[in-house]
């Protein structure tokens, strides 16, 4: 709730005798008066001052003896930082954020500009390490979600240049934002936080696995664990969006395969040791259901479906009637548990992944043999009437009265 | 079996606020991280310095390079004549292999330094030669690529305006006696003098 919504509507509750006046003292009293924020005028005038100053700046870097080069560098960082204190200090909260964010880019941007100018450039990656280490323990000491994301962030950029340029993972980079920042999740649990974690410790995940040239099904082993940290976390919501990306690529890869687990080629391309993969992944696997389990979430172990080897088999045709099966189970149990809960924004998510699924298997099982304006009709009308039976279904769902012990 | 945890209610999470740091606490931290930051920043300045003032200089010359590479980046790749080494300078016992460190031996010539032999661990050399290291980039059948980490030359602007075609370059690469190497000095060679 916001300050604003109370002193707006505040009034009339106390007038409707919804709450007393000392009551709406008492919760404007939780959401302290914001200093009103700087004036634009002046904040665009110092932007343009700055912009000026760094053009001038730049466009002379090169012929800039290296001591000043250095000075101007160290300068700004310490002036940056000393600027969001001081901000901060008189509660212009986003202002002073938003300065530690710039003192955190300028540390990078410093790093690399000192590098290029002694040529060391490519040398070794402790640079770029560094640069995540400062966004980590910036996150740590002033506890800020734009910090958390900005570092997310600079760790992705970090990692992608390391694999790309440098031809070399940092494994420290990778262990510093799981546990540093995994760690600050786990203690402080927020959705936005936990989606925009996950994406990056998969994207990270990912250039490992291409850096390595292992077998890409390797990604769902980091990927179901960042998806068991999920399953252990208390804040239902929070694990949930900890879970979304991992889930969202489990998906996307088996719906890959069934469009084309059908050529041995590329099922042969994901089939790591067996041994070693279900047995990694089984322990995985475990670890996630005791924790489902002690959550009492035991409901949701059907997201495991979506992770079960099936290309082991051999390829063909029916590999991908057994595929399409499976995501027919996962999109059908997804639909299934958001109607018992009664959760609007699930069953959505349910039709969509189940449309989806409908419309893969169509496209799998008719466009080979079927005149092509027909496959487009029966295709469309599948999906339209589908469609309506599922709204209906929802409808149904939501308009029923609720029933004393459903969650 | 183990009796369920509480789950917390799904409705109170963006209510759980969480208090930042006490003020004098958070400025103490502040305080050090900037200052680790700042003596981060000059430490790479130190080492890139002393690397060029106490490290012992290698000559190395370069394919030409095309100067027009530098309408859409501020750097050229080089590659060495070094980089491409033939495999029977190879010491170790088994086939190099991709990303494998290796230590390379250089041998002071007319010109510039010359790779004589190639090491898995870094060897004992005779007085005049020097080891850079360097990383298995790729291998064939009779030679190997290697990578340096000296690649990548950032160019400024006084031998941008000397290179005006395809020209050879002569490098002179610091390598410090803890193994570090840079880039110290940059000459165009003409082009009629350009490596066979």
């Amino acid at each position: 709730m916001s300050r604003k919504l109370l002193e707006t509507d505040g009034l009339e509750w106390v007038q409707k005798g919804i709450v007393t006046e000392a009551q709406r003292a008492q919760l404007l009293a939780l959401y302290p008066e914001e200093r009103p924020a700087i004036g634009l005028l002046p904040l665009l005038g110092s932007l343009l001052i700055l912009l000026s100053a760094l053009s001038l700046v730049a466009a002379n870097w090169q012929s800039l003896p290296e001591a000043v080069r250095l000075g101007l560098l160290l300068g700004s960082l310490a002036g940056t930082y000393a600027g969001a204190e001081y901000f901060l200090r008189r509660q212009y909260e986003s202002l002073g954020m938003g300065l530690v964010g710039l003192g955190l880019l300028l540390f990078g941007i410093s790093i690399i500009l000192t590098s290029q100018m002694y040529q060391l450039i490519g040398y070794d990656l402790t640079g770029l390490v560094a640069w995540a280490v400062a966004g980590v323990a910036l996150t740590w000491v002033y506890r800020s979600r734009f910090l958390f994301i900005l570092t997310v962030a600079i760790g992705g950029i970090v990692q992608g240049y390391n694999t790309g340029q440098l031809g070399a993972f940092s494994y420290l980079t990778a262990v510093l934002t799981a546990g540093g920042l995994g760690y600050y999740w786990w203690r402080r649990p927020d959705s936005l936080l936990g989606a925009v974690l996950a994406t990056g410790l998969l994207w990270q995940t990912a250039l490992l696995v291409s850096h390595l040239h292992i077998k890409i099904t390797w990604f769902f082993v980091p990927g179901m664990l960042i998806y068991t940290l999920g399953d252990w976390q208390e804040q239902r919501p929070a694990g949930r969006a900890l879970q979304g990306p991992p889930l969202v690529a489990a998906f996307l890869f088996t719906l890959g395969l069934a469009l084309f687990g059908e050529s041995d080629d590329y099922t042969g391309e994901l089939r790591p040791p067996l041994l070693a993969y279900v047995g990694v992944l089984g322990a995985v696997l475990a670890l996630s259901l005791w924790g489902k389990q002690r959550r009492g979430r035991l409901g949701s172990a059907t997201d495991w479906l979506l992770l079960l080897p099936g290309f082991y088999l051999p390829g063909g045709l029916p590999l991908a009637v057994a595929t399409l099966v499976v995501l027919y189970a996962y999109s059908g149990a997804v639909l299934w548990r958001a109607h018992q809960e009664r959760n609007q924004d699930r069953v959505t998510l349910g039709t969509v992944l189940f449309i989806l699924t409908t419309a893969v298997a169509y496209f799998k099982l008719t466009w080979g043999f079927m005149d092509k304006s027909l496959f487009f009709l029966l295709g469309g009308s599948l999906l339209l009437g589908l469609s309506w039976f599922l709204r209906r279904r929802a409808a149904h769902t939501f308009s029923a009265p609720e029933t004393p012990g459903q969650p | 079996m183990s009796t369920p945890l509480p789950s917390a209610p799904d409705n109170n999470v963006a209510a759980t606020r969480h208090p930042p740091l006490p003020k004098p606490h958070r400025q103490r931290w502040l305080l050090w991280l900037v200052g680790a930051q700042l003596l981060f920043v000059l430490a790479v300045a130190a080492a890139g310095y002393a690397t060029g003032r106490f490290g012992s200089v290698v000559v190395l010359r370069t394919r030409p390079v095309d100067p027009r590479a530098l309408r859409f980046n501020d750097y050229l790749e080089l590659h060495y004549t070094i980089s491409l080494l033939p495999g029977h300078l190879w010491k170790g016992s088994t086939l190099p292999r991709r990303k494998d460190p290796v230590y390379v031996v250089l041998q002071p010539r007319p010109g510039a330094f010359e790779a004589v032999a190639v090491y898995p661990e870094r060897p004992d050399v005779e007085p005049g030669q020097t080891v850079l290291r360097g990383w298995v980039a790729d291998t064939w059948r009779r030679s190997m690529r290697l990578r340096y980490g000296l690649e990548r030359y950032y160019v400024p602007e006084e031998t941008r305006r000397k290179l005006r075609r395809q020209q050879p370059l002569q490098v002179q690469v610091s390598v410090a006696p803890w193994g570090q190497a840079r880039i110290s000095q940059v000459e165009v060679l003409p082009a009629e003098r350009a490596m066979p």
